[in-house]
């Protein structure tokens, strides 16, 4: 076998420029390959930052078919205990309960119906964004009249930080109608239509008073020490929570589309590696055949002198082989220097909708060391069984038809 | 007849082509036998059916009818690893272009066969020194086969040939490639190679040199033998 590998290594050498092309070409064909897996993990952190970090949270606790019908009579029950159960939870790294209702905000200029969210101004700012995308104002103090809203929303109402509006909402049992006076103490701007526009946010205890509640609230929006935990559909949190007609779900539920975005983005790469495998087949067995044609009347020679079919195959496989390995050097090398390249001054898709998920940060491809091992791997496999065939019709030669032209 | 006593017997060999459309008969039935020891030539005209003869002797094609007897051993009787392995054991061959593989070097493309029946390391080279002092190659064990001039290439292959010590050398037109004077001087070489070990050379050619050194000359036409001459 020693002897075989020195000499497929030999025989890849015997025409450089060939080696170089085809190796080249599988090589582009790897960079592409760990470069796309890089951004793609980079979006796919980005987006799920960008969703569950502006205003959703990774997990959220509701009251059963809240979700679905977002009636205002669907109160988490036994909120207290929930939310001193999630206090004690080690996997949860911050909380926060909120109210939400649907309601009408009212300015001199003009009326909008709008998402109320009653938030607690202290824990709120550990699950969502509002306070960091103000673009004037201040967050949530500790007067109960402030109110935040959407810079869209702001120019509706033609209203700026200190302008007095009216919120009118339904109260749930009875459903007579609450107005209260508020002043806009900040305006945040995330670029997202749905929060910029449709969404003011006042205090908890404000919110449950006005829509006559009591302690009650609609959700609890949590964030894990793990954000990976999110995404497991075997986290004992789920079970732990969805108890006395509550219900726990991680973000993959509660957005499905997001989870559309991501599996698409599963799909390119699919779509990739089958492009790259294309490249491979052809490269390899374009390069071996080409060089196996030449050689032709060389292998019936050591053929001729014994060497068994199955040494000759063997001697094609292993220079598919030392291919696929300088090709991998060759793509590690290109996909490395590309992805470190990109790396550092990102890629930017902010303000791109796709699929209702939008993108609020510079997408920055990030390097996996399972990228240089499972991608490669894939490339030296595929390479070698590529090589089979032409070792088949290697092996299969008629010898003394290969050395028509001596014995 | 006792065939053993042959190294090569052939009784009635055929070979018939299908060659576009058309039936070839290239070889049609051939009886011959080669002593162990002989220093052969088959010559003829070019279509004569030499070259398919030799292909056939070599087990390196089949005949349509006939048998084919090697040391005593059938070879229409052997297969793919056991017929590879024959021939590595019991043939040497010399092409007309020297064939050497060009990326291994010169101790390497002599050692090969060798490597292939399991032989050491360490005797591999040292008959790979004692071969290259007899052909008049020592000290270019480490060249590559592009280093070395087209009588030095075939002297290598004649040693690839010989190193594994076979009972029969098929050599094909091995004189084509060179000049008269390096031509005659391989000649000289493996004639007296074949007095001194006794190795059976069978040489396929249109060389006149050849045909002057061999000890017994068979002409074919139209594949079969018009003469048989002895010039013991």
């Amino acid at each position: 076998m020693a002897f075989y590998w020195k000499l497929a290594w030999r025989n890849i050498f015997r025409n450089k420029r060939r080696t170089i092309i085809a190796s080249v070409a599988i090589g582009i064909g790897l960079a592409a390959l760990i470069f796309t897996d890089a951004v793609i993990i980079g979006m796919k952190d980005s987006l799920i930052r960008s969703t569950t970090a502006s205003f959703l949270g990774e997990a959220q606790i509701h009251r059963e078919g809240y979700r679905l019908s977002r009636e205002v009579e669907l109160t988490l029950k036994n909120p207290e205990a929930v939310l001193r159960q999630l206090a004690g939870d080690t996997s949860v790294a911050h909380f926060t309960p909120r109210t939400l209702a649907f309601g009408m905000l009212t300015s001199p200029a003009n009326a909008n119906s709008i998402l109320l969210v009653g938030a607690d101004p202290q824990s709120e700012p550990y699950l969502s964004q509002f306070d960091d995308a103000l673009k004037h104002g201040e967050w949530l103090g500790t007067g109960e009249r402030d109110l935040v809203i959407g810079s869209k929303l702001a120019e509706t109402l033609e209203v700026t930080v200190g302008d007095r509006v009216v919120m009118t909402v339904a109260q749930v049992k009875g459903g007579d109608l609450s107005q209260e006076m508020f002043r806009v103490s900040g305006i945040y701007h995330f670029g997202i239509r749905e929060l910029d526009g449709g969404m003011a946010l006042i205090p908890l205890r404000k919110a449950q008073q006005m829509l006559g509640i009591g302690a009650a609230i609609h959700e609890i929006a949590i964030r894990f020490h793990d954000i990976n935990d999110a995404e497991n559909p075997d986290l004992p949190f789920w079970e732990r929570y969805s108890v006395n007609g509550n219900e726990a779900a991680g973000w993959p539920r509660l957005m499905p589309e997001m989870k559309n975005v991501l599996e698409l983005t599963n799909f390119s790469m699919y779509i990739l590696a089958m492009i790259l495998a294309g490249i491979v087949v052809f490269g390899i067995i374009n390069t071996l055949f080409m060089s196996l044609y030449e050689r032709m009347f060389e292998f019936g020679v050591l053929r001729a002198v014994g060497t068994r079919a199955s040494g000759v195959r063997r001697l094609i496989v292993l220079e598919a082989l030392a291919l696929g390995i300088i090709s991998v050097v060759v793509g590690v090398i290109l996909g490395l220097g590309l992805t470190a390249l990109v790396a550092h001054s990102g890629i930017d898709y902010r303000g791109i909708e796709m699929s209702g998920v939008h993108f609020q940060e510079i997408i920055y491809p990030v390097l996996r060391t399972m990228q240089f091992v499972k991608y490669p791997l894939w490339v030296i496999i595929f390479c070698t069984l590529v090589g089979l065939y032409p070792a088949r019709v290697a092996g299969r030669m008629h010898i003394a038809s290969a050395l028509r032209k001596s014995l | 007849m006792n065939h053993k006593k042959f190294i090569v017997s052939t009784r009635n060999v055929t070979k018939t082509y299908y060659d576009n459309g058309v039936d070839v008969q290239a070889v049609r039935g051939i009886d011959l036998d080669i002593a162990p020891g002989e220093f052969t030539a088959i010559v003829g005209p070019s279509g004569s059916g030499k070259t398919t003869f030799l292909n056939i002797i070599s087990g390196l094609d089949t005949p349509t009818n006939g048998e084919v007897l090697l040391e005593g051993k059938d070879l229409s009787a052997m297969r793919g690893r056991d017929l590879s392995d024959f021939r590595r054991d019991h043939i040497g061959f010399i092409f007309q272009a020297y064939n050497l593989v060009p990326v291994l070097r010169v101790e390497e493309n002599i050692e090969y066969i060798m490597m292939l029946q399991g032989v050491s390391k360490e005797e591999r080279h040292q008959r790979v020194m004692k071969i290259l002092e007899e052909v008049g190659l020592s000290g270019m064990a480490d060249r590559l086969p592009t280093k070395l001039s087209g009588g030095q290439q075939q002297r290598v292959a004649i040693a690839r040939a010989m190193v594994s010590r076979p009972r029969l050398i098929l050599a094909d037109e091995p004189t084509a490639n060179l000049d008269s004077k390096t031509g005659a001087g391989l000649l000289d070489m493996m004639r007296e190679l074949n007095e001194k070990t006794g190795m059976t050379f069978l040489f396929s050619t249109h060389d006149n040199m050849i045909m002057e050194r061999a000890r017994r000359v068979i002409t074919l036409k139209d594949g079969i033998i018009a003469e048989d001459e002895r010039r013991d």
